[in-house]
């Protein structure tokens, strides 16, 4: 099995006892392990009393169909962050669209191909793993109350538009830095990193939801409304640069390598729970955009209207920033210098 | 048209391979008591006026034989499964004798290509 993919605990669903048989070996080949379950209704009571990292699902059953399995699921607060992976024939493909409006989390066509299986089992997997992460450091971080609400929310509010903040963070020159230590420095490294920056966000009322390598994604305003998101979120950067100041003196001090992260923030409207949007965007290419002004900080004009007069910006005038076709007007937010 | 084999050779090599030979002796022989119950059932499904069912029936048949390369059979039971899920029986009767006819072929055949191995 491929290197990077860890095995999982997969429930495979299907009333046909050879699409059972052939996915379970194709599945146990790649390392994982394997539960079957031969209609709907059995496998609910499976995962109520088993852990699985993965569901596969057909959706023709007698007993209980794939559908009312994933109704069960996504009502289910215990469940509902497993993914689903629904198989089907390539006819059905109408009813794949309504599985994953129900929340599956994606498709494959029987009869089924090793070289796909493995590909989204793997990108399933990863998926749990982030979930399971991303609620552990919730219970670490966040206060009860917000961890609560979160968890009864399931990290998606239904889709709707909210005001918020977007905020982008990652390490400057990571590849080098990974480069020139060993793995298990760099692993030591992004977790003191993370937990730095989940304390910075979370004590601003941010919610990191969504870690890539050594870039994460924060926002304020959402799953929680939060007055003065866009304040807060400058609050949380400018925090967070000073953790990193006060990180790079202790690793100076043990002759490890120091590390600088850029931010970018935007504000508006982004869609609860979702990763996408315009504002979502522009806080990603204010991000990359802070190589490019030499600044540790960058913020949109929405942003910087929330801000209290005290906090000082610079404006750098209208800017056009890569991946985008109008100019913006953006602002850098100077770093406080340490009294 | 050419006339299409009863199972596809590529198909069913490719699975083998991947597979292991062992595994295909168990998974052959799973089909063929899967399958010839599956077909009964389809009957009863008929005979019940019970096109829903015979049409998902139908449907189990169509998935597992494509993956084992028995084409012209999962062909035939798509057929029925058209048939179920727009509730018409007429001239299912023809067809479930047809598919029987199959897997009869479909049978033969792949007790054929294991033993080859």
């Amino acid at each position: 099995m491929s290197p990077n993919v860890l095995p999982g605990r997969l429930l495979v669903v299907d009333d046909n006892k050879v699409n059972r048989l052939l996915l379970g070996r194709g599945l146990e080949q790649q390392g994982h392990r394997v539960a079957f379950a031969e209609n709907g209704r059995q496998a609910l009571e499976m995962l109520q009393q088993g852990e699985f990292d993965l569901m596969l699902l057909d959706i023709q059953m007698p007993e209980m169909d794939g559908y009312q399995v994933l109704e069960k699921v996504a009502s289910d607060l215990k469940l509902r962050d497993i993914p689903v992976i629904v198989t089907s024939a390539l006819e059905e493909l109408d009813s794949v669209v309504r599985c994953i409006e129900m929340g599956a989390e994606d498709y494959l066509i029987k009869p089924i191909k090793p070289v796909l299986l493995k590909a989204r089992i793997g990108a399933g997997l990863e998926k749990k793993r982030l979930r399971d992460q991303q609620r552990d450091l919730i219970r670490r971080f966040a206060t009860a109350e917000v961890a609560q609400d979160m968890e009864k929310s399931g990290f998606a509010l239904g889709g709707h538009f909210v005001e918020a903040s977007a905020m982008f963070s990652d390490i400057r020159g990571f590849t080098t830095l990974a480069e020139s230590q060993s793995p298990a420095d760099t692993i030591e490294l992004l977790n003191t990193y993370y937990t730095l920056m989940f304390e910075a966000i979370s004590s601003q009322g941010g919610v990191v939801n969504q870690m890539i390598g050594d870039g994460l994604m924060a926002i304020f305003g959402a799953p929680l409304p939060l007055i003065n998101h866009g304040e807060q979120a400058v609050l949380a950067a400018l925090e967070m640069i000073e953790m990193i100041d006060l990180f790079n003196l202790d690793q100076a001090a043990s002759h490890h390598p120091t590390i600088k992260i850029g931010i970018g923030i935007a504000s508006g409207q982004v869609i609860a729970g979702y990763t996408v949007g315009d504002t979502v965007n522009l806080a990603a290419r204010l991000e990359a955009h802070t190589k490019v002004a030499g600044q540790m900080i960058l913020i949109d004009e929405s942003t910087r209207q929330t801000l209290n007069p005290t906090i000082q910006v610079e404006s750098l005038g209208p800017t056009l920033m890569k991946g985008k076709n109008q100019e913006v007007t953006i602002y850098a937010v100077p770093i406080r210098q340490q009294a | 048209m050419e006339e299409q084999a009863i199972i596809d050779l590529p198909t069913y090599e490719q699975l083998k391979e991947l597979m292991g030979s062992d595994f295909i002796v168990e998974l052959v022989d799973t089909y063929i008591n899967e399958t010839g119950t599956l077909i009964a059932e389809i009957s009863q499904a008929y005979k019940d006026g019970q096109a829903v069912s015979m049409g998902r029936i139908a449907h189990s048949i169509k998935s597992s034989s494509a993956s084992l390369g028995a084409l012209v059979f999962s062909q035939q039971a798509r057929e029925l499964e058209m048939m179920g899920k727009a509730n018409d029986l007429a001239g299912a009767e023809q067809k479930i004798e047809k598919l029987t006819a199959e897997f009869s072929l479909v049978t033969q055949r792949l007790k054929e290509l294991v033993n080859e191995s």
